[in-house]
């Protein structure tokens, strides 16, 4: 497939997935071009994380198709190890930030960062320790390369983490709710780095809570019930705007649950 | 009462040739048993019915029969065909039982570890094998120590069990030694306190391990 400037860098067409019963995406479509940022936001058990992680099949979905940078994620034509080997070199272009970090424990934060690169792209030692200690130092947490991640704070924890995703030089970062787990005091360090991350003009996808810091970065933003993309627009618009009364009411009703 | 301690002094290169031997065959067994215990637990774990269930019947054959009966069954069981060297039995009996055990902590660790911490591996591209050893088995086996150090301890003193198929560690040297001098009150005595000695000294090494160790966790 060719790859041309206009060839969105991550695009889903009428994906859906079912759990038993339960149909949590009832067909999707999602474009999201390159250097652009996407926050999804919308209540829990929206779908909006089953969405979020279908993007690099830690979930599989049961239709539609998921490309990115015009390749195929999602390959229901390949089996076994050969399905492995493609999502395994799929997975390296794309960064997951998880809610609860999920930092290796037991490695030192350095170590966390250049496992990837060290043993998927075979860099040597010394090139993944300056990259690493590169990527640590555009965190803020140079300081804490040798520390261990039972050491760290929530917003420190999950700064290596966008690290570590960083460290495989992705062309897409997904954020599945990186700040839902943190205090709110160290919210805003972790927004920093993301905002960061939007200068440089990094392709992401975001689900989360943050309506003002949705607000503040994406380019577009949509809001998903039941399974479903309610309604999507510029921030300005869906955040202040919205059209549909169910977009309406979920941000009045979260606005007031923060106040 | 009179007590004699001179025949434990003259019999002391004797007693210390069987803690040479004890510690000898703690330290093999104890390698074979941690790492053929984190084999066994990987692949009952991670493979299909027909190769793990054979190893899970092991598992459960050996924690659930006596180690002196295992040991008897291996040595003048199969040596009815076949004679196996003492020594060699009792290394793999003492081992085989202790990787059953071993392997049923690391059993139960691996599984202790977050399937986040299986998602984050494979998010950033490394196959399902590749997360098992360089993400699951590391974080068990640092789960694992606290339970490896005292199955460990316990297995020192079985080594002493082995003396019922001959085998010249510090038990069976203290009989022979008995046997010479008819004192056994001072030599049991003695043996009790270098027993002590070692569990303290391991005990010490264990929770060194378990400091060291905490801080990945």
């Amino acid at each position: 497939m060719t790859q041309t400037a206009e060839t969105p860098m991550v695009e889903l067409k009428g994906v859906k997935k079912r759990f038993g019963n339960l149909e949590v995406l009832k067909g999707i479509d999602l474009k999201v071009d390159r250097g652009k940022i996407i926050s999804i936001i919308g209540p829990s058990g929206s779908g909006k994380s089953t969405l979020l992680r279908s993007v690099n099949n830690l979930e599989v979905i049961d239709e539609g198709t998921i490309m990115l940078d015009g390749v195929q994620v999602n390959r229901p034509d390949l089996k076994g190890l050969a399905f492995e080997r493609h999502i395994n070199h799929i997975r390296q272009n794309m960064g997951m930030v998880f809610q609860h970090f999920n930092l290796f424990p037991h490695l030192s934060t350095l170590e966390n960062v250049t496992l990837a690169p060290r043993k998927l792209k075979g860099v040597d030692a010394r090139s993944a320790r300056e990259l690493g200690m590169e990527l640590l130092h555009r965190v803020g947490l140079a300081d804490k390369a040798s520390a261990y991640p039972s050491s760290l704070s929530g917003g420190q924890k999950q700064r290596v983490a966008i690290a570590r995703a960083l460290a495989m030089r992705p062309k897409v970062m997904l954020f599945d709710e990186a700040t839902s787990a943190l205090d709110p005091e160290l919210v805003e360090e972790v927004n920093q780095v993301m905002k960061s991350l939007a200068e440089e003009h990094m392709t992401m996808l975001i689900v989360t809570h943050e309506m003002a810091f949705a607000r503040d970065v994406s380019d577009w933003a949509m809001f998903m019930d039941g399974g479903v993309v309610v309604e999507e627009n510029t921030p300005e618009r869906l955040f202040t705007n919205p059209d549909q009364e169910r977009t309406c009411h979920f941000l009045r009703k979260h606005l007031a649950s923060q106040a | 009462m009179e007590f004699d301690f001179s025949p434990v002094i003259t019999y002391f290169p004797t007693l210390i040739k069987g803690i040479g031997a004890t510690l000898l065959i703690g330290l093999v067994v104890a390698i074979m048993s941690i790492i053929g215990g984190q084999i066994v637990a990987v692949i009952s774990l991670y493979t299909r019915k027909v190769v793990n269930w054979p190893l899970r019947f092991f598992i459960w054959l050996f924690m659930t029969t006596p180690l002196l009966l295992q040991l008897y069954f291996l040595y003048f069981g199969l040596g009815q065909w076949i004679l196996i060297p003492a020594i060699v039995v009792g290394v793999l009996g003492l081992g085989f039982h202790y990787m059953a055990y071993n392997a049923d902590i690391f059993i139960a660790t691996i599984k202790s570890v977050s399937s986040g911490q299986y998602e984050a591996s494979r998010s950033l591209g490394f196959g399902h094998y590749a997360t098992i050893f360089y993400i699951i088995i590391p974080q068990a086996f640092y789960r694992a120590i606290p339970q490896l150090g005292n199955n460990m301890i316990i297995m020192v003193k079985d080594i002493s069990v082995l003396s019922a198929i001959g085998i010249a560690e510090l038990v069976y040297l203290s009989q022979y030694a008995i046997s010479v001098t008819f004192r056994p009150f001072e030599f049991y005595i003695t043996i009790a306190v270098v027993y002590y000695l070692i569990n303290v000294l391991m005990e010490a090494g264990q929770s060194w391990v378990e400091r060291r160790a905490a801080i990945r966790k």
